[in-house]
């Protein structure tokens, strides 16, 4: 291991002659976001789980062209059609039948939906809640952490006993005690009741989310703050308002970063669990849905269970790797 | 020691009412119509948000009192009997009452009595292996810090714990017990019955369970054990001539284990206070079961039950914790 202060005695050894291109560009300053990215960049593992990633997000964003690519639709089709009215099973597709390009999924037992077309209406619906509910959690837990470390005193007493009081409350049973509650209080209709079910699980998720931000940002501005060019800034009569967010905020880049790429992956897996359970949301697709309604298909037909449950295990994984390949890279500690 | 005690006691004690108050407020204020499932299922489905029925249900159940004096009953009830209306009839509750359940008015207390053995057999099998194999396996890679087994070891429960719980459970039940009969159909004997049979019945319950749970223990035992290992104490213990054996169980184990029982006397307040999914997964009838069905029916005082029963789990295990902590860690001192 050669510490970077030896290149720099190398280089300025030889001055003699003007160092060279290469040369230059190896004593440049980098920033440490910068050398994250470089160093993220060359871990296979972090690679090839943000291409897995990339590629469930294209099928999220793009659902629509992506349905009219295979020419399959989550609309209600008369069963009879689709689907064996004595065994209920499939007509076309597996399991009885061979692989259809009209269903590259199958059709659902039953309903006769189409699979495909579910699954992907299913990862929209996953990894949308996710990206509102880390926004939304890192937002208020970036806020609160801002506020509680940099102004101290009985706001930092206040702000961390709820931090405290949250983490220290079941997320589960917070989960199963709101949900319904609020789905009955303002999803009066079915058009409004899909609406409030998919909010008040954000609302469930941030609840039980932001303090793990939250804290990280508390503790990194306690540090921050008794810093010289916090001091100046203050000396020269910058606003505390301006300090917080020009002069402190982006050195919280890492940690925001890092709790980001680690909590998408735990909201994604929360909202399968949730809806497999029978409290997520409603009105729409859904993989944990899909799972709870699948498990009693699983010894004649496997594939309609597999389907999301690889759906749900791959990109949860995928994230979860990605996240503490994220860690690692910003933390100046790991070697590899 | 015993000052600490009392401190903690006192402390923990208030916070299991501030949460008993707080889920009342919840279930108080929270639902529209309260007695709706009550006064549907009496009048079979002619019941309507509404209907006076359903207001003279309400008025009965105490819902359009103030909330101080319904919180007053309802906690007064822990320790003296008291009578519950619902509908036209009158039902006593003995001491310690947590009222009737809404689905069919049988008491709380009775029904945690049927479902409770059930969850703590599950916490009892999944705990131990969740030291067991953790710690063990934890401790094994410290020792050989840096081979490809350590480095494979630390990989994989990266991995394995990435993935959901609820999926690792579904399929390992749907593969284990369905598809191939690896494993007997999963079930509650009681172990008064026929101990044999209670093993048989939730042998793969304990299994995932107490696997997937054992990578976190397996992470922090292995963290800890490496520093442990090298501190002074260690090596002064090595110069001394003690067997390695001595060293590592004796010395480096006991200071290794203080973050392992933080967080295992979290998890064992969670499993104690019901495993929801392993539960539903495994159609297991315990208390993580139990409460996922009430909220979803609006079953309210099975559901503050529940919640009642969580907070004092939490509490209690975390004064059990610190109370270890003094017997393994002689540096730490109760104050």
């Amino acid at each position: 291991m050669t510490l970077p202060a030896a290149d720099l005695a190398v280089h300025g050894e030889s001055s003699s002659a003007p160092p060279t291109e290469a040369a230059r560009k190896s004593i440049a300053g980098r920033s440490p976001t910068r050398i994250a990215f470089d160093r993220l960049r060359k871990d296979p593992i972090a690679v090839i789980c943000f291409v897995i990633v990339l590629f469930f997000a294209a099928i999220a964003i793009f659902a629509p062209w992506v349905q009219s690519l295979f020419g399959v639709s989550t609309d209600t089709v008369l069963a009879s059609t689709r689907i064996d009215l004595v065994t209920r099973l499939p007509k076309i597709g597996p399991p009885n039948h061979g692989f259809t390009m009209d269903h590259p999924f199958g059709v659902a037992p039953g309903s006769g939906t189409d699979n495909l077309a579910v699954w992907i209406e299913g990862c929209r619906t996953s990894l949308f809640l996710a990206t509102v509910a880390t926004v939304l959690s890192t937002f208020i837990g970036v806020t609160l952490g801002l506020v509680a470390g940099f102004v101290g005193g009985a706001v930092d007493a206040v702000i961390s006993f709820f931090t405290d009081l949250f983490l220290s409350f079941p997320f589960l049973l917070g989960a199963l005690a709101v949900a319904p509650i609020i789905s009955e209080r303002y999803g009066t209709d079915i058009d409004k009741l899909r609406v409030v079910s998919f909010y008040s699980l954000v609302f469930i998720l941030v609840i039980f989310g932001w303090m793990g931000v939250a804290r990280l940002v508390r503790g990194e501005v306690l540090s921050l703050r008794e810093r010289e060019f916090v001091k100046a800034a203050r000396v020269i009569g910058v606003p505390t308002s301006r300090i917080l967010v020009r002069e402190i905020l982006p050195n919280l880049l890492a940690p925001i970063v890092v709790s980001v790429s680690l909590s998408l992956p735990g909201y994604v897996a929360a909202e399968a669990g949730l809806s497999y359970l029978g409290i997520g949301v409603f009105g729409r697709e859904s993989w944990g849905q899909t799972v709870n309604g699948a498990t009693s298909y699983w010894e004649i037909y496997p594939l309609f269970l597999l389907e999301p449950v690889i759906g749900i295990a791959v990109l949860v994984v995928a994230l979860n790797l990605l996240g503490d390949a994220i860690r690692d890279a910003f933390d100046p500690k790991t070697r590899r | 020691m015993f000052a600490f005690l009392v401190k903690r006691i006192l402390a923990g004690s208030m916070i299991i009412i501030l949460v008993s108050m707080m889920v009342y407020t919840l279930f108080f204020y929270g639902p529209q119509h309260p007695g709706l499932e009550l006064c549907r299922r009496d009048n079979h489905g002619r019941c309507g948000p509404t209907s006076p029925k359903l207001y003279d249900y309400e008025e009965k159940l105490g819902y359009h009192n103030a909330i101080y004096t319904e919180y007053g009953k309802w906690a007064k009830g822990l320790v003296a009997e008291r009578t519950i209306t619902i509908g036209a009839t009158e039902y006593k509750c003995p001491a310690p009452c947590l009222g009737l359940s809404y689905r069919d008015r049988t008491l709380v207390t009775e029904q945690f009595k049927d479902k409770f053995p059930v969850t703590l057999s599950l916490a009892v099998g999944a705990s131990f292996l969740y030291l067991a194999i953790g710690v063990s396996v934890g401790v094994l890679a410290a020792r050989r810090r840096g081979t490809v087994a350590d480095k494979m070891l630390v990989s994989s429960t990266l991995v394995f714990s990435s993935i959901p719980y609820y999926l690792v459970a579904l399929i390992s039940m749907l593969v284990l017990t369905i598809s191939t009969s690896v494993f007997p159909k999963v079930e509650y004997i009681s172990p008064f019955d026929n101990p044999l049979q209670w093993v048989s019945g939730l042998l793969l319950v304990w299994l995932v369970l107490g696997l997937f749970g054992s990578t976190s223990y397996t992470r922090y035992s292995r963290g800890s054990m490496v520093e442990a290992l090298s501190e002074d104490y260690v090596r002064t213990a090595k110069a001394k001539g003690l067997p390695a054996r001595t060293v590592v169980i004796k010395h480096a184990l006991r200071s290794a284990l203080v973050p392992v029982v933080t967080i295992f006397g979290i998890d064992v307040a969670f499993l104690l206070s019901g495993t929801v999914f392993t539960e539903k997964i495994f159609q297991l009838e315990g208390i993580g079961k139990w409460g996922v069905e009430a909220t979803v029916i609006k079953d309210l005082p099975v559901v503050q039950a529940t919640s009642l029963m969580l907070a004092v789990c939490v509490v209690v295990g975390n004064i059990l914790v610190d109370i270890v902590y003094s017997f393994l860690d002689p540096r730490v001192r109760l104050a």
